[in-house]
């Protein structure tokens, strides 16, 4: 082996602790970065391979892009295309159940939770596939009431052949009885009840309408199929497509999100890893100062000192690396197996093991070993300047950043100013670029600034450890060096930064939400159905049920919200997420906008709230979600061509405007007139009401329950228990949060005892001098403290300064991509940076001052 | 041709009103084989001298040469290869590597030289048991004593083969036991090994087993004197000479 490496190896091994918590430093980055690259795929993959396995078995589906139904002529335009040999119509949807709906036994977790309603011709379905039934019988033309299902779905349920099948449907709730039982379903995807079309479209109330057709070639060869598809395509037109509709596409979304948001922490932990390797290897340089002299002064030439640092950084980032992939191997995994069981029992859906592609290998090994040796790479070359008459010095000397101070300071100057300028701009480019600026300015800026901030601080610990003088000593300690201290301070600044800028982001996040939501959901009462935000698999109620409600007394107003799938054909300008080849995938909400505005609340960012209302329904008009603004670059009197059964049409955008339960999700708001002629849906999937002013609230609550009985859809609530109940959900979602605070504040405590406990060690000699001329042990103990604190309060006040930029920054990206939140002071993760900050000082000088104070005079003299 | 041939060397440190003058036109020549002290006061520049002649450091004026090859005009590359087969040096802090055992460290420069692992060891153990320290080829520094870790300075300082040894202080660290023991291994380094010995030491005890001593003051060769093979014979005369000359 060489030499470098040896020496590598002996260094790391005779310094273990060290050696394991800069390692650490890049295994948590890496864990964040593969972990979450990999859980994210692995389920959409999973969610893909569901939408494959459901269109087996035929050659061609063809379905409308946006996932709505569509005429029943087009079955005759598919079955009168030459080669075509057989097609059948379906009539289907996703139909999400109520809670505890077949067991009614809260205690225990649902086996069936969403179900498809295929409506289907029998003697058509049978030519194009088998349809095996196991007991009973198939369905036949003039079958009524009747349901064939599947085994998997009546065992659980304790089903038998002719039991009925209760339906919460849009017309209040239908019984099927069960006339056949197929064999288990094999395949992922939601259990299916079949029933005859006409059945379908009563129980969906779409007359004439279908959502798929399925058809086998009468040829073979991939060349002449390639060809039936053109040509029916060409038929068709570009609002059709021969794949399964891509349902799932929330999901996909919410994933992707959720995969460049921990990305984005990953990033974070990596900069922060980096800075602590730079800030170990760079003491790791001045403690060998002179076993690196002794090495030149035997002849070993730059590139052998330089090589033997590299090669411990190559180590410790091979390691951190490995370490780190296993262990985000394993957390990907234990995610998965969490979630799978739920998964599996709802929707039949197997998520494998998690998948390891070889580019997310690439991009760990690449940025945990290149942050590594990036980050070593200038205390490695400045180890290679080690002249050999560094051996012969009497002691160890660390003035070796020092001459960076004039030059750096300027530096760090400028780039603050810069930064500022950029935070005045307001412009979020110029905001990324300047939050970096800003760190590096302060950390530049930082030696300089020592000796004030000593001073200012001095001042307090004064006061503190009065007639001690030992304030007086940390505060020359301090000063004495200020390129070390300086170098603490930015690491503690660093992992402070980043809990300020956490904290400021949830509390901005946590107020605008919280805010928008008293106001979106701030009705008296409120009709949740199964499935909040996924709203395509939800069972709504036809337009009765709003009128039953408006003939309440006592009632004043009932808004509704009606939903469409549908494709906008619009290119994203930001977002890499999944999207159909073209168009992004959209929610489509129908409001009723006079009652919208009176029972409900949007929150405009762009257009005024009353003329987007009084436009909308004039002609197509849309409300755009900022979202979608967002992502597809769009501004008010923009069109936007959506992709509707009608075929392609126009919608103007007259306003920008988000609502709480969709602010995840691309979303437009149409007039519920539109949405009944363009998509030919009338079902109402969320009602608000609000009581009249002098109402009895106890005789209307009671006549809205008995309105709501034919529904059980839908959980009535009161709009402020909802309000409270989403509130604590969120709640429990940010308390993640937490978690992340202690991945990200451990290393950070790590390198600050590392830096202190060396800063100890140098003084070695020093201290046995100050023990030798009087200084009781207590003394020592506390200048070492009252120094710890000092380099924590310097890295407090730097962190509090970055933090606030970067959650300023945060802020406004997120809002830029179209979360409706404003930035909020964030008093509590200020006061929270600060206290940790503090504790962790005074617990990093717990050990080293133990240590000096107990150290043996004559030794300590003696120490080289 | 002498082994060492400085000429006319001069060292300034600082410039201006600030400037001190460490060493002021010296000249040292050396020859195979010779065992040299170099004595003087505290501040007198004989460890410049050393590090001047051993190539740490580059001189104000004067010139270098080790076996005719001029040292100033070597890049740094050219002169750690020099420093890494011709000279060994050892110093008074011993400063072996911490991580490394005895055998590993005696060997560091044949490592650093890209000589096997296996055969540098080899050779480490061989010059271990040369110094004195046979069985402690797998100890840490840190479970030696001070005069055995000055030896295992001693073996790496010779392992690579170098004509010429630059001690700087070797004993200063040394109970006076000790001290005699390495000053007597120098006397054989230089006497039966015939390698050529400059040894800085400001103890009259220790340069009395050198072949000549060399006095400096003020940056200035005062004196030279050439002693018999008796060291405990030569050590009184040396003492009276060197507190002569530091008055």
């Amino acid at each position: 082996m060489r030499i470098e490496w040896t020496l590598a190896l002996r260094y790391l091994r005779g310094r273990r602790l060290r050696a394991l918590l800069t390692t650490l430093a890049v295994v948590f980055g890496v864990i964040v970065i593969f972990g979450m690259n990999i859980l994210v795929p692995t389920m959409m993959a999973a969610f893909q391979s569901t939408m494959l396995a459901a269109s087996d078995r035929v050659d061609l589906s063809v379905s409308q892009k946006s996932g709505e139904s569509f005429p029943a002529s087009v079955l005759e335009t598919v079955r009168k295309t030459d080669g075509i040999r057989v097609a059948q119509g379906i009539l289907g949807r996703p139909f999400n159940l109520p809670t505890d709906w077949f067991d009614r036994d809260p205690g225990t977790p649902d086996r069936v939770g969403t179900l498809s309603l295929l409506g289907l011709d029998p003697e058509d379905a049978r030519a194009m596939r088998s349809y095996a039934v196991r007991d009973g019988r198939f369905l036949s033309r003039d079958d009524g009431a009747a349901a064939v299902v599947s085994a998997s779905f009546t065992e659980p349920l304790g089903l038998k052949l002719g039991d009925d099948l209760a339906l919460p449907t849009a017309a209040g709730v239908v019984r099927l009885k069960i006339v056949g039982i197929r064999s288990p379903r094999a395949v992922p995807g939601n259990e299916e009840v079949l029933v005859t079309l006409p059945e379908a479209r009563t129980i969906l109330s779409s007359p004439e309408r279908l959502t798929s057709v399925e058809a086998n070639f009468a040829v073979d060869g991939e060349e002449k199929r390639q060809e039936i598809r053109g040509r029916l395509m060409g038929l068709l037109g570009a609002s059709y497509t021969l794949e399964a509709p891509s349902a799932g596409e929330n999901m996909a979304q919410v994933l992707q999100m959720s995969r460049i948001a921990f990305t984005a922490f990953g990033a974070l932990a990596m900069f922060m890893g980096a800075f602590i390797i730079f800030n170990t290897f760079r003491t790791v340089v001045t403690e060998r100062r002179r076993d690196i002299g002794m090495l030149r002064a035997l002849g070993a030439d730059r590139r052998t000192v330089v090589g033997t640092l590299l090669a411990e950084g190559f180590l410790q980032g091979a390691a951190g690396t490995a370490l780190g992939m296993v262990l985000g191997y394993l957390l990907a995994y234990a995610g998965i197996a969490a979630v799978s069981p739920m998964l599996g029992q709802l929707v039949r859906l197997s998520v494998g093991a998690p998948q390891v592609t070889p580019d997310i290998v690439a991009v760990s090994v690449v940025l945990g070993m290149g942050v590594t040796l990036a980050a070593g790479l200038f205390p490695a070359l400045s180890a290679g300047r080690v002249t050999p008459m560094e051996v012969l010095r009497p002691s160890p000397r660390d003035a070796y950043y020092r001459r960076a101070l004039g030059a750096g300071a300027v530096a760090g100057l400028v780039m603050v100013a810069l930064s500022l300028l950029a935070l005045a701009s307001g412009n979020l480019r110029l905001l990324s670029l300047g939050t970096i600026l800003f760190m590096v300015g302060l950390i530049l800026l930082a030696p300089a600034l020592v000796r004030p901030l000593a001073v200012a601080f001095g001042w307090l610990l004064a006061l503190v450890f009065a007639r001690e003088g030992t304030g007086t000593l940390a505060q020359g300690n301090m000063t004495r060096q200020p390129s070390r201290s300086a170098i603490t301070a930015s690491t503690t600044m660093i992992a402070l930064a980043i809990i300020v800028a956490l904290g400021g982001m949830v509390t901005s996040v946590m107020g605008s939400f919280t805010d928008l939501m008293r106001r979106s959901l701030g009705s008296d009462y409120i009709f949740v159905p199964p499935a909040i935000t996924v709203w395509q698999s939800n069972v709504g109620a036809s337009g009765s049920l709003a009128d039953r409600l408006r003939r309440i007394d006592g009632v004043d107003r009932v808004s509704t919200m009606r939903y469409a799938m549908g494709v906008a054909d619009l290119k994203p300008t930001m977002s890499k997420g999944p999207q159909p080849e073209s168009g992004m995938a959209i929610s489509i909400l129908g409001i009723d906008p006079a009652d919208f505005a009176l029972v409900s609340y949007l929150s405009f960012s762009e257009g005024s709230e009353k003329d987007a209302y009084a436009a909308l329904g004039k002609g197509r008009t849309l409300i755009a979600n900022p979202i979608l603004a967002s992502s597809a670059g769009l501004k008010v009197g923009d069109s936007v061509p959506l992709l509707t059964p009608e075929g392609r049409l126009e919608y103007r955008v007259v306003g920008v405007a988000a609502d709480i339960l969709n602010a995840k999700i691309a979303t437009v708001f149409l007039s519920q007139a539109n949405l009944a002629a363009d998509f030919h849906k009338n079902e109402d999937i969320f009602i608000q009401l609000n009581l009249a002013k002098g109402a009895d609230p106890k005789a209307a609550a009671a006549a809205i329950k008995e309105a709501a009985r034919e529904y059980p859809q839908f959980t009535m609530i009161e709009g402020r228990a909802y309000f409270e109940e989403l509130l604590s959900l969120f709640q429990k979602a940010f308390s993640v949060l937490y978690v992340l605070y202690a991945f990200l504040a451990l290393p950070a405590l790590m390198s600050m005892l590392n830096t202190l406990s060396i800063g100890v060690l140098e003084r070695t000699r020093e201290i046995g001098m100050l023990r030798a001329v009087g200084s009781t042990q207590r003394q020592v103990r506390r200048t070492i403290l009252a120094e710890a604190l000092l380099l924590a309060a310097f890295g407090v006040v730097l962190g509090l300064l970055s933090g606030l930029y970067l959650a300023y920054l945060l802020v406004r990206a997120m809002a830029a991509m179209g979360f409706p939140i404003g930035f909020l002071f964030p008093w509590g993760g200020i006061l929270a940076a600060a206290a940790i900050g503090l504790a962790f000082g005074a617990l990093a000088a717990v050990v080293p001052s133990r240590r000096a104070a107990g150290l043996q005079i004559v030794e300590a003299l003696r120490y080289e | 041709m002498a082994l060492i041939q400085a000429i006319g060397l001069s060292k300034v440190y600082g410039t201006g009103d600030t400037a001190v003058t460490a060493l002021d036109h010296v000249g040292l020549k050396v020859e195979a084989g010779d065992f040299v002290a170099i004595m003087g006061p505290s501040g007198c520049g004989k460890s410049t001298l050393l590090h001047l002649v051993g190539g740490l450091d580059r001189p104000t004026e004067g010139t270098v040469a080790i076996d005719g090859q001029e040292l100033n005009a070597l890049p740094d590359a050219e002169l750690s290869r020099l420093r890494r087969r011709r000279i060994g040096f050892i110093f008074q802090f011993y400063n072996l590597i911490p991580v490394l055992d005895a055998a590993e460290n005696a060997s560091l420069p044949l490592l650093l030289d890209g000589v096997r692992a296996a055969e540098a060891r080899a050779r480490g153990i061989e010059w271990l048991g040369k110094v004195g320290l046979a069985d402690r080829e797998t100890h840490k520094p840190s479970q030696l004593s001070g005069g055995q870790q000055q030896r295992v300075a001693v073996a790496r300082a010779l392992i690579a083969g170098p004509a010429l040894i630059l001690a700087d202080e070797p004993t200063g660290n040394l109970d006076t036991r000790s001290a005699d023991e390495i000053a007597a291994l120098l006397r054989k380094v230089s006497g039966e090994w015939n390698r050529a010995v400059v040894m800085v030491t400001h103890d009259p005890r220790i340069a009395a087993y050198a072949d000549r001593i060399v006095f400096l003051k003020d940056g200035k060769v005062v004196d030279e004197t050439r002693l018999s093979a008796d060291a405990a014979g030569n050590a009184a005369s040396v003492k009276d000479r060197a507190e002569a000359l530091s008055k």
